[in-house]
């Protein structure tokens, strides 16, 4: 078999350094400014498009959700709108002491009067809306029956309110009646 | 064998090192490696324009899905809130204490010699109730009849609540002398602390009329 040699001159061995060079650098202009970015961007792509899928099939699941959760939301949605409409609009200052006035007048009680000690925020994150007030209920006159039972139907038909302690104090001139001092907290929406 | 002559040796080797020229081969190979990188080039721009109209209908899609979304999400929000709200303050409804009954309780536990000046309740930390009840009783054993009215007060509040606890804080004979039904009777003063667990608590009736209470006479 014969053996080919090829010699090479400088001039040639210093156009194939050249071919070399001038290939590596097309090397790297095609994968630095070319197919590299080119990638990245479908990548970038491919990323946002799952990213957008799952957020669509994510939706549809949220709606869902939501609808069911409105269905069983219903008798809590009522309840909460009761318990909401117990503290009309304005200032409790300005309208719980006449609701309390009236509300013993017709139990037969009268000159009923309330007055604020205190107002503060509840603890509870879930009720972050809602503020917690004291109050001091005077009841200069009533017999003891008529207390028991207003007492009985303020709890039932006020049920943010709960009275803390009450004193009541026989009336030295007349024992068949009472002097009756409730401390009462009710919750309250923030207005 | 012929002898042969070449005269033309040396423009056969300039051919021939031109045909070898290592930079027209480099050339050739860069142009063939260059046309096999467009070509993939175009082949990945083109799936990469595909892609981006992948992205584009997603987005589009999600464009159309997004309020909707967020309507539910604020809406879920809203609603999870209203149940937890609705929870928290139906077990404060719940858990609170009910005077109703115990006045009720209480008035019950009155008998006709019996009478009371003062009453003074407190709910306490950790659901405990104090009651502390002062009063006068009157009969022939004033103390009996204090006695009395501790014992149904015991009774009445164990029916109900929990951990109930009746005692006397202080009863004492009084000088006073009252007149019941004609007969004259011994009074006592006495103070009645009670304590007791409200778990039972149950809003009930309002308490039934108070049985005819007197005055002392002095």
């Amino acid at each position: 078999m014969k053996q080919v040699q090829i010699k090479l001159t400088k001039d040639q061995i210093q156009k194939l350094l050249l071919s070399g060079m001038g290939f590596i650098v097309l090397l790297y202009v095609y994968f630095s400014f070319f197919l590299g970015p080119l990638n990245s961007s479908r990548d970038s792509m491919l990323h946002q498009i799952s990213d957008l899928q799952a957020k669509v099939a994510g939706s549809k699941n949220e709606t869902a959700k939501t609808a069911n959760l409105e269905k069983q939301a219903v008798a809590a949605t009522t309840r909460f709108a009761a318990l909401k409409a117990l503290s009309p609009e304005g200032a409790p200052i300005a309208w719980f002491p006449p609701r309390v006035r009236t509300f013993f007048a017709s139990n037969e009680i009268d000159k009923a009067t309330a007055r604020m000690e205190t107002s503060s925020p509840f603890k509870e994150k879930d009720l972050e809306n809602w503020t917690r007030y004291s109050w001091i209920i005077d009841l200069p006159q009533a017999d003891f029956s008529t207390l028991g039972k207003a007492v009985a139907a303020l709890e039932n038909n006020e049920p943010l309110l709960s009275i803390n302690r009450i004193n009541i104090k026989a009336l030295p001139e007349d024992p068949q009646f009472q002097q009756i001092v409730l401390n009462a907290s009710t919750a309250m929406v923030k207005r | 064998m012929a002898l042969h002559l070449n005269l033309l040796h040396e423009e056969i080797l300039q051919q021939r090192q031109r045909q070898r020229d290592p930079l027209k081969i480099g050339m050739m190979v860069l142009g063939i490696l260059g046309s096999v990188m467009v070509a993939y080039y175009m082949w990945n721009a083109y799936k990469t324009l595909e892609i981006r109209n992948r992205l584009s209908q997603a987005q589009h899609e999600w464009a159309k899905d997004e309020p909707k979304v967020t309507a539910a999400q604020k809406r879920s929000a809203e609603l999870n809130g209203i149940i937890s709200t609705t929870k928290v303050l139906d077990g404060m409804i719940e858990s609170r204490f009910y005077w109703g009954p115990v006045l009720e309780k209480l008035s019950k536990c009155v008998a006709l010699n019996a009478q009371l000046t003062s009453v003074d309740g407190a709910v306490q930390d950790e659901g405990k109730i104090t009651l502390t009840v002062e009063g006068l009783a009157a009969g022939r054993e004033p103390r009996a009849a204090a006695e009395e009215l501790r014992q149904l007060l015991l009774e009445q509040l164990g029916q109900s609540y929990n951990s109930v606890k009746v005692e006397f804080k202080s009863l004492e004979d009084l000088d006073t002398i009252v007149n019941i039904s004609g007969a004259s009777m011994a009074m006592a003063r006495f103070t009645i602390g009670a304590t007791f667990a409200t778990s039972a608590a149950k809003p009930a009736a309002p308490p039934a009329a108070r049985t005819r209470t007197r005055e002392p006479q002095s």
